[in-house]
């Protein structure tokens, strides 16, 4: 992928530490080149996906205003970012809390804390093609 | 619920894989700093308590620095933000280290509190965890405070 032809990631957290760590391990696991684009919501991520095209979203669950959860359920609903893959990153570790990302359309679950290389297990292999 | 070697662990866990960085659990110590942080993440649902995170200025400026790789020089906006972000992942590895509350109980949104010569009351909780650590030179505490399981 060139400069011109960048990855756009979509990361959604209402912690801009959270967002900044994010960066920094998708970066890190070798996501160059990449643009990032930044919503504190789920309401500023629809927003974003409204105005263009991204190649990978990566969300957290508790968020105020929207949350991940209902974020993605509005992806589906208004048919935002077809084929895109959705990775959340967020502290809710137990089965339950997986099974209801799962079932809202992510592809991914990493739990917080986590460490760079587990992002990259987790995320380069929905990126394949992309 | 109440085994201290939870909290032991739910630290380690949070610093070594945030921060790599390990903590020493230490003996009853005062924080030093006349400015100190504390965050606060509620846990609501099957447990009704919280986790809280204390710390003096200069080892908030140095986790923030370390979570962010930037620099800080006063406790602002971002360094309020990487504490609560902090103090959510204690509450997170904490809970879900206890089977039972896993799934069933809830994170709040962090609240952050900075200032001078503040205390925190808590209506007599049912149980309470409390552990001073060692970060660098410096001291911080954790409590998990909890009214037991509904």
């Amino acid at each position: 992928m060139n400069e011109a032809n960048a990855m756009r990631v979509l990361i959604v957290d209402d912690s801009s530490v959270m967002r900044k760590i994010v960066e920094r391990a998708l970066r890190q696991a070798g996501l160059e080149p990449m643009e990032v684009l930044e919503a504190g919501s789920g309401i500023d991520g629809l927003e974003i996906l409204r105005g263009g095209t991204v190649h990978l979203i990566v969300s957290d669950i508790n968020m105020p205003l929207m949350d991940g959860l209902e974020f993605l359920r509005q992806i589906r609903a208004q048919k935002l970012a077809g084929g895109v893959p959705v990775v959340m990153i967020t502290t809710e570790s137990s089965e339950e809390h997986v099974k209801q990302a799962i079932l809202s359309g992510a592809q991914a679950y990493i739990r917080k804390p986590f460490t760079a290389e587990q992002v990259k297990e987790r995320v380069l292999p929905l990126l394949v093609g992309v | 619920m109440s085994d201290p070697q939870n909290l032991h662990e739910t630290v380690d866990e949070v610093f070594l894989m945030m921060l790599n960085m390990s903590c020493d659990a230490i003996e009853q110590q005062a924080i030093q700093d006349s400015e100190t942080i504390t965050a606060v993440v509620g846990f609501g649902g099957l447990l009704s308590g919280a986790c809280v995170f204390r710390s003096g200025k200069s080892v908030a400026l140095s986790i923030a620095a370390t979570m962010t790789g930037m620099e800080f020089s006063e406790i602002d906006d971002m360094v309020k933000d990487a504490i609560g972000e902090l103090c959510n992942m204690l509450a997170g590895v904490w809970k879900g280290k206890v089977p039972e509350l896993s799934a069933n109980c809830g994170l709040s949104i962090p609240a952050v509190i900075t200032g001078r010569d503040y205390s925190i009351h808590v209506q007599a909780p049912e149980f309470r965890l409390h552990q001073e650590y060692r970060f660098e030179d410096e001291v911080f505490e954790v409590m998990i405070i909890c009214d037991g399981l509904h």
